[in-house]
């Protein structure tokens, strides 16, 4: 159904002030909801720490938030060479670059924060650069499509007229230069959202699991963080593909303007289920 | 944004499936946890008839939902149900330190209001403007809570956040439990979140088109249900009782034959025509 019905309306770029504020409010009563809960003693670590933990969680899916934007989505379309993009969707992408970061991160958590930031946000690059690199491959040695971006007249960064590459009938094919070096800066977002929502819930779940006296902890928290980490980018990553509606070329495409609207649902989204993942080890 | 294209026509109303299915799941899953509690693991292979149950019901949603054009593919729901019923599931299982027979319902309560207010986001922040798009993001979760829950009592035999996150070894008479080896610490979870999700966003994915019908859908997602039960019940072997994993993994290889039998009938059924094209038989003549 994806492929039939994906048409846009004409409103569907709009910014959406009154829901915005509500959202917004809710994100903040979560917050507050966690500092309570720490205050009364339910979430371990005092007051403080569950909330800087949510604050971390929110602002690491605000960040994947922003990343999907730039990675340039093909769809169904770019597999038959009608559209500029990777042939697959928002979510899978996203996944992909976001998962491929988390991991490198994960790895690295034992380094230090900033060391597993930095080696979240590297991995993540790294995966879509090297996606980019053989789906262009495969564009034009395999189906013999050159790239040409179908929104602009000319490439922003390196300047190249897209027209007389386009092929007639369709909206641009390939993957341009620009759409190239988008799909890379949402994969460093994407990576580094991923494993800041990582770090601080491993932190977390270390601290409330030692106040709890369980011995050997460290496997279970990485566990535990994990698989919340994973659940938590998957919400954020499909929230942010319903926001681009289908496809997108990369940060040069008009729908990228949309991204605001997706910080702000990252930020609601990313509050209840932070809120409900430290509620899962709360001491009963 | 609300181009309603229509699935099949035909068939049982989508109210009268999703009860059917949540019905199926809840009762199959209290008959597990019930069995769990009074210290036996031989029912844990009612966690597949409610994951099956579950699927069935999130299915008919996705079907409901898709039919307006999300734009972003049918995979999307079922990553986005079993990331929302992760969460839920999880800390419902916390809740069984108050009373184990809680979390089933638990679950299904937390993943409604998760869900809820991820349907909320969609439909009026990111201005989806689709009517049964709060409604249909708060049944995907509760589907892909209930439906992880069903695969995690096969592979464990319970639900409780004790049974999630300790090993039992028995060592020189004692019994040792282990966090390290656990469903949650070694991962396994992981491997049923996937095989939830996908069994979730298969069928439709795979029916959808001017002559899906919804009998054959329903087959396609009882065979993938029973599909991801068997690799749980294949694990459920290091977790639980011997005779228990094989009741299980006999359970759900009969159910897979039984609806990969029915499928393939209701795809030769429902087929303009059908070459059987034999491709190994001839080709030495």
């Amino acid at each position: 159904m994806s492929a039939i019905a994906a048409k846009p309306a004409g409103n569907a770029g709009a910014f959406q002030p009154v829901a915005s504020v509500i959202a917004i409010i809710l994100a903040v009563i979560f917050i507050g909801a966690a500092y309570f809960l720490g205050n009364s003693g339910i979430l371990a670590g005092g007051a403080m720490l569950p909330v800087t933990t949510l604050v971390g969680i929110i602002v690491g899916a605000a960040l994947i938030a922003f990343g999907v934007h730039f990675v340039p989505v093909g769809g169904a379309p770019a597999a038959m060479g009608q559209s500029p993009g990777i042939a697959t969707g928002v979510a899978m992408l996203a996944t992909g670059a976001g998962l491929a970061g988390l991991f490198g991160g994960a790895w690295a958590a034992s380094l230090g924060f900033g060391v597993a930031l930095a080696g979240g946000a590297i991995g993540g690059g790294l995966m879509m650069a090297i996606t980019c690199l053989m789906v262009n491959i495969s564009y034009v040695y395999g189906m013999g499509i050159p790239a040409a971006s179908g929104k602009v007249e000319k490439d922003p960064i390196t300047g190249d007229s897209q027209a007389e590459y386009k092929s007639q009938g369709t909206e641009g094919h390939g993957l341009p230069f620009i759409s190239y070096v988008g799909g890379v800066i949402g994969g460093l977002f994407g990576g580094l959202g991923g494993t800041l929502i990582y770090i601080e819930l491993l932190e977390f779940y270390n601290a409330s699991f030692s106040a709890a006296n369980m011995e050997g902890f460290s496997s279970l928290a990485v566990g535990l963080a994990g698989i919340f980490a994973i659940g938590m980018f998957l919400v954020i990553a499909v929230l942010s593909a319903y926001n681009i509606t289908g496809t997108i070329e990369g940060p040069h495409d008009p729908k990228f303007k949309r991204f605001p609207r997706a910080i702000i649902a990252a930020i609601c989204a990313s509050g209840i289920c932070g809120l409900v993942a430290l509620l899962a080890v709360a001491i009963l | 944004m609300s181009v309603k294209v229509e699935a099949s026509h035909d068939g049982i109303p989508h109210n009268k499936v999703m009860a059917m299915g949540l019905v199926l799941a809840l009762v199959s899953l209290y008959i597990a946890v019930a069995g769990s509690y009074a210290g036996y693991d031989y029912l844990a292979f009612f966690g597949g008839i409610a994951a099956v149950g579950a699927l069935i019901w999130g299915n008919s949603t996705i079907k409901k939902l898709c039919s307006y054009g999300i734009g972003t593919g049918v995979p999307s729901a079922g990553m986005l149900a079993f990331g929302s019923g992760v969460i839920a599931m999880l800390f419902a299982a916390k809740l069984a330190a108050i009373n184990p027979f809680i979390v089933p319902i638990a679950g299904l309560i937390i993943a409604l209001i998760v869900g809820l207010i991820l349907g909320w986001i969609s439909n009026s922040v990111l201005n989806m403007k689709i009517p049964v798009m709060t409604r249909s993001i708060a049944e995907l979760a509760a589907v892909g809570c209930l439906a992880l829950m069903g695969l995690t009592v096969v592979a464990i035999g319970g639900l409780g956040f004790d049974q999630l996150t300790t090993y039992t070894i028995p060592i020189l008479g004692l019994t040792v439990e282990l966090y390290a080896f656990s469903y949650i610490a070694t991962g396994i979870i992981a491997v049923s979140f996937m095989l939830g999700a996908i069994a979730l966003q298969h069928p439709f994915n795979a029916c959808l088109g001017p002559g899906e019908k919804q009998d054959r859908t329903n087959m396609l997602t009882i065979e993938c249900g029973f599909l991801s039960m068997i690799v749980m019940a294949v694990i459920s072997f290091a977790f639980i009782d011997m005779i228990a994993a094989w009741i299980s993994l006999i359970i759900a290889l009969i159910g897979w034959y039984w609806s990969y039998k029915k499928y393939f009938a209701l795809s030769k059924r429902d087929a303009a025509a059908w070459l059987d094209a034999k491709p190994f038989s001839d080709a030495e003549e």
